[in-house]
C-alpha cells in the first residue's frame, strides 16, 4: 500500500496539494484558448486531482526501479514508458470530462478544436508532472531506505550488548557464589588457614573473570588459568567426587580466543555431571592445534539415570551467544552425547597471540 | 524438655554438613544421629532413625530433597538448607519448618531449631498418633502440590525395602492399580521389570503430563507413545495393543480421551 493512501489525513493533503496544481494549469489552458476564469479551473482543478491519484503510482515503479545503487538505464527507460502511460491515462479522462463540461455547464462553450488543443497540452505536462512525482518517490524512499538502515545497525548494536550482559551474568553464576561462601563459612570453624585460602581464590577468579570479560579476545592460557582458580573453589565443595584431567597442548595454549567461553563449559560438567553422581567422576579438558583450527573439548560422565535434558542447556547457549558477540563466525560448537559421557567439542581457528599482554 | 532432638544432616557436599555439625554443637538439647552424603542414604537413614528433625538440602545426585521427603512415610519434620531460593514456595507446600538459604548464620540457625522445637512441643500436646490427623495430605500429594500446575514429573521414586528406585518417566509403558498400590511397569519386553509403589492410580496420574499419559481404563495409565493400535474387539469393547504385543482394555471414556488426545 501506498505510504500516502495508508491514512486519511495524509490523502487529504495530497488532494489539497494537487488542487493548488490545478491553478497554474487553469492559468496555461486559459492563455492558449481565452475562456473565463471558473470555467478554466472547472476543468483544471479535478483534472489535477484526478492526475495525483495517477502520479502516485509512481511508488511501485519506484519501488521496482530502484536507483539505491545507482541511475540505471533501465529504471529511466522504465519511468519514460510509465510517464507516457500515465499521460495518456490521463488525457483519456481528459475528454469525456470536457465534453461533459461542455454539455452541462451553460457558459462553458468550447469548440471541438479547443478541447483538442486541451488535450494536448494535458498530455504534454503529464509526462513532467509524473516525472516529477517520481523524482518525490525516489527521494522518499532513500530517505526511508537510510532511516531502516539506521535502525538496523542500532539494533544489532542493542542486541550484541544484550547479549554481553546476559553473558557476563551468567559467568557470575549467583548459586556458585552462594554456595562458595557457604563452604568459606564451613571453613572458618574447622580449616581458618583454608578459608582464607578460599577467599583468596574466589576473590582472584572475580578479578580474573572481569578482567578478562573486559577485552576482545585472551589467550586459551588465559582461560585455562581462570578455569584452575575456578576448579580450585569447587575442589572444596565436592573433595574427592571432583577429579580433573588436563591434556593440553602448549602450542594451544598461546591462540587468541574470545574471552570467558571456557570456564562456563567446565561449569556446566560439573553442574550437570559430576554434580549428578555419587561418587562424582573426572572432567576432562583437552585442548590441541589441529593444522588452521584449535580444538578444545571439555568432556564429564553423566548419570544415565538422570532425566534427559532437552536442549543443551543455559551453559552452552550461553557460549554460542558469546560467540555470536564476537562475531566468530569460523567458530564451532558441538555437544555430544556418548553412553555415559557428555563431550562439547569448541573449534575455533588457531590464531597465535601477542602473547595475552594486550589490553 | 527432657527427650534430646534427634537429628540428620542431608547434603552432598561435606564442608556444609561440618557447618550444620559445628553450629549445632551450641545447641545441647540437639543430637545429630546420622550424616548423609546423599538422597539414597537419607531416604535409607532417616527410615532407620525416625529423626525429630532433617537438615535436608535440595539439589543433589540421584535423588533431590523433594523425592527424598515422597519416599518417607510419615514425613520427617524438615528445614531445608540450599543456596536455591526459587524453592521456597514448594518447601512451604511440603510443610518444611524452616528454609535457611546459603549461606546463613548461627543466629538463622537457632531461629529455625527454635521453631522445631515449638512445632515438636505442639506434636507432642496433640496426643493423638501421627496417622490420626485428620486430612493430612499424602506425600505424594504434596509432592503434587510442590510441583506446581502446569509441571510434570520427569521421574518417578519408587521405595522397596532398602532399595530405592528412580524411573524415568518415557521408560514407563504402563501404569495398573492393584488395590491401595500401582504397578509402574517399565519398557524392556519379557525382561521388564516392574515395581509397586504405595499410591492411588489417579494421585499418580495427576503428576504425569496428561499429553504422555492416558488413563485408558479405571486400573490403567498408558504411554501414548507405546501404543501400537487400538482394536475393536465387541461393540464398545476395546484393547490397546501395545509394541510388544500386550494388550490392556481400553474402558469407552478411555477411548474418548484416547480419541482427544490423539486426535
Amino acid at each position: 500500500m501506498h505510504p500516502l493512501l495508508a491514512r486519511p489525513a495524509r490523502l487529504l493533503g495530497v488532494v489539497i496539494l494537487a488542487a493548488l496544481f490545478g491553478v497554474p494549469l487553469a492559468w496555461v489552458l486559459h492563455v492558449l484558448t481565452p475562456r473565463p476564469w471558473p470555467a478554466a479551473l472547472l476543468f483544471a482543478v479535478p483534472m489535477q486531482v484526478a492526475f495525483a491519484f495517477i502520479a502516485l503510482s509512481a511508488w511501485w515503479v519506484c519501488r521496482r526501479h530502484s536507483v539505491l545503487e545507482g541511475i540505471s538505464g533501465r529504471a529511466v527507460s522504465a519511468q519514460l514508458v510509465a510517464a507516457l502511460q500515465a499521460s495518456a491515462i490521463w488525457a483519456a479522462i481528459g475528454a469525456p470530462w470536457s465534453v461533459l463540461l461542455v454539455r452541462t455547464v451553460p457558459g462553458y462553450d468550447l469548440s471541438r478544436l479547443d478541447i483538442l488543443r486541451d488535450l494536448g497540452v494535458i498530455l504534454l505536462a503529464g509526462v513532467p508532472l509524473y516525472l516529477l512525482s517520481a523524482v518525490a518517490h525516489y527521494l522518499y524512499l532513500s530517505i526511508e531506505a537510510s532511516h531502516a538502515a539506521q535502525r538496523r545497525v542500532l539494533e544489532t548494536e542493542v542486541t550484541a550488548r544484550e547479549a554481553e550482559l546476559r553473558a557476563l551474568r551468567a559467568q557470575l553464576n549467583p548459586h556458585f557464589l552462594f554456595n562458595s561462601l557457604n563452604s568459606i563459612n564451613a571453613l572458618v570453624g574447622t580449616d581458618p588457614e583454608g578459608a582464607r585460602r578460599m577467599c583468596e581464590g574466589l576473590g582472584d577468579f572475580l578479578r580474573r573473570t572481569l578482567a578478562l570479560g573486559a577485552r576482545d579476545s585472551v589467550t586459551l592460557g588465559e582461560e585455562l588459568a581462570l578455569v584452575e582458580r575456578y576448579l580450585g573453589i569447587e575442589q572444596v565443595r565436592f573433595g574427592d567426587r571432583l577429579r580433573v584431567e588436563r591434556a593440553v597442548d602448549p602450542q594451544a595454549t598461546a591462540c587468541q580466543v574470545p574471552p570467558l567461553l571456557l570456564q562456563p563449559l567446565v561449569e556446566n560438567a560439573i553442574k550437570h555431571g559430576i554434580q549428578d553422581l555419587l561418587e562424582g567422576g573426572a572432567v576432562r579438558i583437552e585442548a590441541r592445534v589441529e593444522g588452521a583450527q584449535l580444538r578444545v573439548v571439555v568432556e564429564n560422565p553423566v548419570d544415565p539415570e538422570a532425566p534427559s535434558r532437552r536442549g543443551e542447556g543455559v551453559g552452552l547457549a550461553n557460549v554460542r551467544r558469546r560467540l555470536e558477540v564476537f562475531g566468530a563466525r569460523d567458530a564451532h560448537l558441538s555437544s555430544v552425547l556418548a553412553g555415559e559421557k557428555f563431550r562439547v567439542t569448541l573449534l575455533l581457528p588457531a590464531i597465535a597471540g601477542a602473547g595475552g599482554t594486550r589490553d | 524438655m527432657t527427650e534430646p532432638m534427634r537429628v540428620v544432616l542431608v547434603d552432598d557436599e561435606a564442608p556444609a554438613r561440618s557447618l550444620l555439625r559445628e553450629y549445632l554443637a551450641a545447641h545441647p538439647d540437639v543430637q545429630v544421629v546420622a550424616e548423609c552424603a546423599n538422597g539414597f542414604e537419607a531416604v535409607k537413614r532417616i527410615g532407620e532413625q525416625a529423626p525429630d528433625l532433617v537438615f535436608l538440602d535440595i539439589q543433589m545426585p540421584k535423588l533431590d530433597g523433594f523425592e527424598v521427603l515422597e519416599l518417607l512415610e510419615p514425613a520427617p519434620a524438615v528445614i531445608f538448607c540450599t543456596a536455591y531460593d526459587e524453592y521456597a514456595l514448594q518447601a512451604f507446600e511440603v510443610h518444611a519448618v524452616d528454609y535457611l538459604l546459603k549461606p546463613f548464620g548461627r543466629e538463622r540457625l537457632a531461629d529455625a531449631l527454635e521453631r522445631a522445637r515449638e512445632r515438636r512441643a505442639l506434636a507432642a500436646a496433640r496426643v493423638a498418633g501421627p496417622a490420626a490427623v485428620a486430612g493430612t495430605p499424602s506425600a505424594g500429594e504434596l509432592a503434587n502440590a510442590a510441583r506446581g500446575p502446569g509441571r510434570y514429573a520427569e521421574r518417578i521414586v519408587v521405595r522397596d525395602g532398602a532399595q530405592v528406585h528412580v524411573i524415568p518417566v518415557e521408560r514407563i509403558e504402563y501404569v495398573e492399580a492393584q488395590d491401595d498400590y500401582v504397578a509402574i511397569h517399565e519398557q524392556g519386553g519379557a525382561a521388564a521389570k516392574s515395581h509397586l509403589k504405595h499410591q492411588p492410580l489417579a494421585e499418580l496420574a495427576e503428576s504425569l503430563d496428561p499429553a504422555r499419559f492416558v488413563r485408558v481404563h479405571r486400573s490403567y495409565l498408558l504411554n501414548v507413545e507405546r501404543i501400537a493400535r487400538i482394536e475393536l474387539l465387541a461393540k464398545d469393547q476395546r484393547v490397546a495393543v501395545l509394541a510388544d504385543g500386550r494388550q490392556l482394555p481400553v474402558s469407552r471414556s478411555g477411548h474418548d480421551r484416547l480419541k482427544e488426545l490423539l486426535g
